[in-house]
């Protein structure tokens, strides 16, 4: 049987339940203590005290959200490399080409980045929109023509 | 685990390998190519990088549907504790790379006028492949899930894939999210059954199944397992994304979610669910005739008012992944083989009139302007005399009228209900055929019948298209007045 | 070898039509005709060339055989005794008629309409050919189609919901036989080791529990009752005749509805003999309901079409009484009456039609006076007005008294109560002739009669219809020893329980006496010839 099975279940019945009166004790403590106004600017976004004007929903780059995932991927595609070392001497031979399979994968899916030009920061190269997921759609809503 | 490569292990795997390689490298010839074609020198046609990629992708397919016999002589085979290739998977797996060239080829038609789409859809459409592959030969919680996920992760890129479309960009998010969601359910629900048996092999799952009635841990576990592939085969009540997603995604990518991606999930059901003994898990039989039954009705009834024929054809495939149900819950341990062919045969009818009905609407559509309202086809027997007949011979095949193939589909599944005494499915499924009728034949008559707004312009039609209709109509016709060959098939298929 | 002409004539010339008829409708329509009558002249021959029928050989008279779907059993099995070629016959002879009553009728797209004829005719012959289960119910469900496109397409101004009315009814229907067909094929497999198969010959006889046999005999009258029609499943009939070209029509009331009576008497029966034993009178009250039913709502009709179709229920409610009381006599009416209302309906239809082309409406309150200008039109309508009254000397005369005199052995009652239909059906009948042909001309139509090809259309109708009502010896010979042959089959009889002994039809027309009765079982189980 799985270690599971042998430990009793009460000690995460009594975790969750703690954590559960824990969020719900402060989300009511906070709304009973906090403070409330009913002001005319109180529904207004805050912007240094100045008064916004516009939307709130402008054009964003994405390229902030592009690198955080690049880095995601690359590196959580890592942690197998690690795993892999620990066990490398019994995994042989066939071990060591499925490891190079997947590293060259990787490489290869880097190469298609970097051609197309996801890697570039800023200034595109190739002029915006080259990808055509949505990687590089970032703020132009206009579809780019080569 | 120790476990060392044999040749034959390469030999049975070399299908889905091919399809992964041509991944990467449909991926590399791409970036190439991109660079090689800067803006301003190519012509308003198709780009080299998507021609080179359709081209590549069509053979590396074709070559993995050639391998298959390959492959098939060396199953039936364990390749670790993943993967198991034999007959039943490789059948599978030769339907889902037939579907993925047509799908390939109607892509290639779809996106002709389309200058800056690149080739991406089609290392989508070979990643996609691969993991519907993986799931139809998988044996364990591990690659059926990375099969499924392979496969989604692809699909929510290629459900927005027209990303200038608002309706393109819900159905990318509507799909990104609830697939995410059910895959936790999924996850849950493996967890849950790990918890309890202490298994992640399938086969012993469907084992233990039969020996004597199982906790309620395992039950429920189960249960979320359904959730999960209940989303992926869009059965009643995780159907609500098919309509919008079928509609936003191109015609090529919705034919693809139909066919293919339920296809491969309905497989992996059926494998391990057939034998199981119904009659000791009273929760899932229950769950399982309510959804079929369920997904019939909902699926027929939402569909007899629509007006926008990729919504009726998703509504429509709803249902007919209820009948298919049928002969899951048909596959007790006396009519194993019968429900086996039957499900065979049903999908192979399925994908048949499915490719063929998206592939008209493919084949009238442009990333520019989706043909699917009813006034798109009013009429279209002046306009396009060829393709009207077809759409009206891929819609009596849905409905499942003699001298098409979806007549023997439907006979196949009727005969497995009526084998396995289940009288209140079949006599579900009778009324509901007759509901079905109602929109199908509304459909095809409005082919003949005069537009009465202002008709769409012409299209001049892609002969990638044609020929991929061409082929499906033949077959629709041909399998439906002989059916031998298809039979002898899945004769050998049950033979394993 | 020739029964498989029957089928492949017509589907031939429908396929080549339709290409034709694009560059030249004149040339589809007479290629049509030409494999029309060539079918007609196929079945003429083999009733012609059929040795005399009391010899005591079987009563099969030609049969074909072809592997198709070995895995399943299934195999194509077509063969031909006297029920099968008259219906064949007369399929043949209705079908000429709608390829010539379209003639100058149907403009549009005359290649495709002609396509969805010939087939649908194409599987009406397979229908009354096929002796497979599975290849009957094949043909069964292929001849809707055709007819369906043939309703929305080139029907009234209803026909849309007419067609998918019609469609589904009969659909759902037959998807329920097959449901029942499939029970009786594992029944039968289970029982002899695996001997899985939907030959007919072979599935006759599988014993079964009074339960599955009500059941899967619920399915199977479910699917005839819609085609027949029987009352409560009628509904998708009147709609359905109304909004038809006229010879959709035409095919519709004179062989479809047939296919309904040939169902009970090949398959229903013989295959379930003691449900249907038990079903029986209520089948009888159907009929019953149905003779009057639709005699009622028959006048109650301001369409042309509409009274002619309602007619129709009432008419094949005889069908289904005489069925039902399942002796030599009762059986014999049920056939003539079939042969018969097919003339005499078809011709009415055609008589709708052409009242419809030249006057361009179908309501009796605005047509009227018709005979001043169209004599000969006139003429003909009373004479198949009076055939459908029942005037002694014409068709159904012949077929309704047989069924009133076999019924009355069984249930006088209900005899009585069905005899009253026939009073109706008088009333309605001439009414139709007053209201169309007499009485003052309201809007001054002006006609033109029958011309040289409407003539000849309905001199072959004449004289079919007074053939069977002066010498319905012919046609029952024909089917007499298919009659008794499907009487062996079910054991002793449905109706026949009530101790009167059987009167034998010849006796009765006054031709000379059989040896054979046909209550007498001779040689149970092998005379069907199997090869």
């Amino acid at each position: 049987m799985p270690l599971i099975a042998t430990m009793p279940l009460w000690p995460l019945v009594a975790y969750f339940g703690v954590v559960v009166v824990m969020v719900a004790g402060i989300l009511a403590l906070s709304w009973v203590l906090g403070q409330r106004r009913r002001d005319r600017q109180t529904g207004q976004p805050y912007e240094s005290g100045m008064v916004s004007t516009g939307s709130a929903r402008g054009p964003l780059s994405a390229e902030f959200y592009l690198i955080a995932m690049f880095f995601v991927i690359f590196d959580l595609e890592a942690v197998f490399l690690f795993a892999y070392a620990i066990a490398y001497d019994r995994l042989g031979w066939a071990g060591y080409v499925e490891m190079l399979i997947f590293v060259g994968v990787l490489a290869a899916a880097l190469g298609y980045l970097w051609k197309v030009g996801a890697l570039d920061w800023g200034t595109s190269r190739y002029g915006k929109g080259r990808l055509p997921t949505s990687a590089a759609g970032g703020g132009d809503s206009t579809r780019g023509k080569s | 685990m120790s476990w060392n490569w044999t040749m034959a292990d390469a030999q049975a795997l070399l299908p889905l390998m091919v399809v992964s390689a041509a991944a990467v490298v449909v991926l590399l010839v791409l970036a190439c190519c991109r660079r090689a074609g800067v803006a301003g020198i190519l012509p308003a046609g198709e780009t080299p990088a998507t021609r080179i990629g359709a081209v590549l992708t069509v053979i590396a397919l074709a070559a993995a549907l050639a391998l298959l016999p390959v492959a098939g002589a060396a199953a039936p085979r364990s390749v670790t504790f993943l993967v198991i290739v034999d007959g039943y998977g490789l059948f599978f797996a030769g339907l889902l790379l037939s579907a993925c060239i047509a799908v390939a080829l109607l892509g290639h038609s779809y996106f002709r006028q389309e200058t800056s789409a690149g080739g991406e859809f089609y290392v989508l459409l070979l990643l996609a492949a691969a993991g519907a592959m993986t799931l139809v030969f998988s044996r364990h919680f591990a690659s059926f899930f990375l099969g499924l996920e392979i496969l989604s992760v692809s699909l929510y890129a290629l459900a927005a894939y027209n990303r200038a479309s608002l309706a393109g960009l819900e159905a990318g998010v509507k799909y990104l999210v609830l697939a995410a969601s059910s895959a936790s359910f999924l996850l849950l629900g493996m967890a849950f059954v790990y918890a309890k048996t202490g298994t992640m092999d399938l086969g012993r799952l469907a084992q233990l199944l039969n020996a004597a009635p199982q906790p309620a841990l395992v039950t429920v576990g189960l249960l979320l397992i359904m959730v999960g592939v209940g989303f992926k085969l869009a059965l009643v009540p995780f159907h609500l994304w098919t309509a919008d997603v079928y509609q936003g995604a191109p015609a090529a990518v919705t034919a693809f979610i139909a066919t293919v991606s339920k296809g491969a999930m309905f497989a992996l059901l059926m494998r391990y669910l057939v034998g199981v003994n119904f009659t000791l898990q009273y929760p899932l039989l229950a769950v399982l005739t309510a959804v079929a039954v369920g997904s019939m009705f909902v699926g027929n009834l939402l569909a007899l008012r629509q007006e926008n024929v990729k919504r009726l054809l998703a509504y429509s495939s709803i249902a007919q992944l209820g009948y298919l149900l049928v002969t899951l819950l048909a596959a007790g341990p006396g009519g194993r083989e019968l429900a086996i062919r039957a499900a065979g045969g049903f999908l192979a009818a399925y994908f048949i009139a499915t490719l063929g009905a998206f592939g008209v609407v493919s084949l009238l559509s442009s990333p520019q302007r989706e043909a699917e309202s009813f006034d798109d086809y009013r009429g279209l027997a002046w306009r396009h005399p060829v393709l009207a007949g077809v759409l009206a011979a891929m819609l009596l095949s849905l409905a499942g009228i003699p001298l098409t193939v979806g007549f023997i589909g439907k006979f196949y599944v009727l005969a497995a209900g009526v084998n396995a005494n289940l009288a209140a499915l079949v006599a579900a499924m009778v009324i509901n055929s007759g509901i079905g009728l109602y929109y199908y034949l509304r459909l095809a008559i409005a082919l003949f019948t005069p537009s009465r707004a202002e008709p769409p312009p012409r299209v001049a039609i892609h002969p990638a298209g044609a020929a991929v209709l061409a082929v499906l109509t033949v077959l629709l016709v041909a399998v439906g007045v002989y059916p031998q060959p298809l039979l002898r098939l899945l004769a050998a298929v049950v033979a394993l | 070898m020739i029964l498989i002409w029957f089928i492949l004539i017509p589907a031939a010339a429908g396929l080549l039509a339709w290409p034709v008829g694009r560059k030249s409708p004149l040339a589809a329509r007479w290629l049509c005709l030409a494999a029309m009558v060539a079918t007609l002249a196929l079945g003429g021959w083999l009733w012609a060339a059929t040795p005399d029928h009391d010899a005591a050989q079987g009563h099969w008279l030609a049969q074909f055989r072809a592997p198709w779907i070995p895995q399943w059993g299934a195999q194509i099995n077509l063969r031909l005794d006297g029920l099968s070629l008259l219906l064949v016959l007369l399929t043949g002879l209705l079908g000429v008629m709608a390829v010539l009553c379209s003639w100058s009728e149907i403009h549009d797209r005359v290649g495709l309409f002609h396509l969805n004829l010939m087939w649908m005719l194409a599987g009406l012959m397979g229908v009354f050919l096929a002796l497979d289960l599975f290849l009957f119910y094949f043909f069964f469900e292929l001849m809707l189609v055709p007819l369906y496109f043939l309703i929305a397409i080139w029907g009234h101004e209803h026909r849309r919901y007419a067609a998918v009315k019609f469609f589904i009814f009969t659909q759902v229907s037959g998807l329920f036989m097959l449901a029942g067909i499939l029970a009786l094929y594992f029944i039968h497999g289970r029982q002899h080791g695996g001997d899985y198969t939907f030959d007919y010959v072979r599935l006759l006889g599988t014993s079964m529990s009074p339960t599955s046999a009500w059941l899967i005999m619920g399915t199977f009258f479910l699917a005839f009752a819609v085609k027949l029609p029987a009352v409560p499943v009628h509904t998708w009939l009147p709609d359905a005749h109304t909004e038809a070209p006229t010879a959709g029509s035409v095919i519709l009331a004179g062989v479809l509805l047939k296919v309904g009576a040939y169902g009970l008497l090949r398959f229903l029966v013989p295959l379930f003999p003691a449900a249907a034993r038990d079903f029986a009178p209520a089948a009888q009250v159907l009929g019953v309901a149905g003779i009057l039913y639709g005699a009622i709502m028959a006048f109650a009709q301001r369409d042309l079409k509409r009274l002619v179709a309602y007619s129709s229920i009432s008419h094949m409610g005889f069908v289904l009484l005489g069925v039902f009381s399942w002796n030599s006599l009762a059986m014999a009416g049920a056939m003539v009456v079939i042969l018969a209302h097919g003339v005499s309906t078809g011709a009415l239809f055609i008589l709708a039609g052409q009242v419809q082309e030249r006057t361009g409406t179908r309501d009796l309150d605005r047509l009227g006076g018709l005979w001043e200008t169209a004599p000969r039109m006139g003429g003909v309508a009373m004479l198949f007005a009076l055939a459908s009254l029942g005037l002694p000397g014409l068709g159904n005369f012949i077929g309704e008294f047989l069924v009133l005199a076999g019924t009355f052995q069984a249930s006088p009652v209900l005899t009585v109560v069905a005899a009253g239909g026939m009073v109706a059906s008088a009333i309605y009948a001439l009414w139709l002739v007053q209201r169309i042909f007499h009485g003052p001309n309201r809007e001054s139509w002006r006609l033109g009669d029958l011309n040289a090809r409407e003539g000849l259309m309905y001199a072959a109708l004449v004289a079919a219809i007074v053939w069977i009502g002066l010498y319905p010896r012919a046609f029952l010979d024909t089917f007499k020893p298919a009659g008794q042959w499907l009487r062996e089959m079910s054991g002793t009889g449905v109706g026949g329980s009530t101790g009167v002994p059987p009167v034998e039809v010849r006796s009765l027309l006054g031709t000379k006496p059989s040896v054979n009765t046909g209550e007498t079982p001779v040689l149970p189980g092998n005379s069907e010839g199997r090869p």
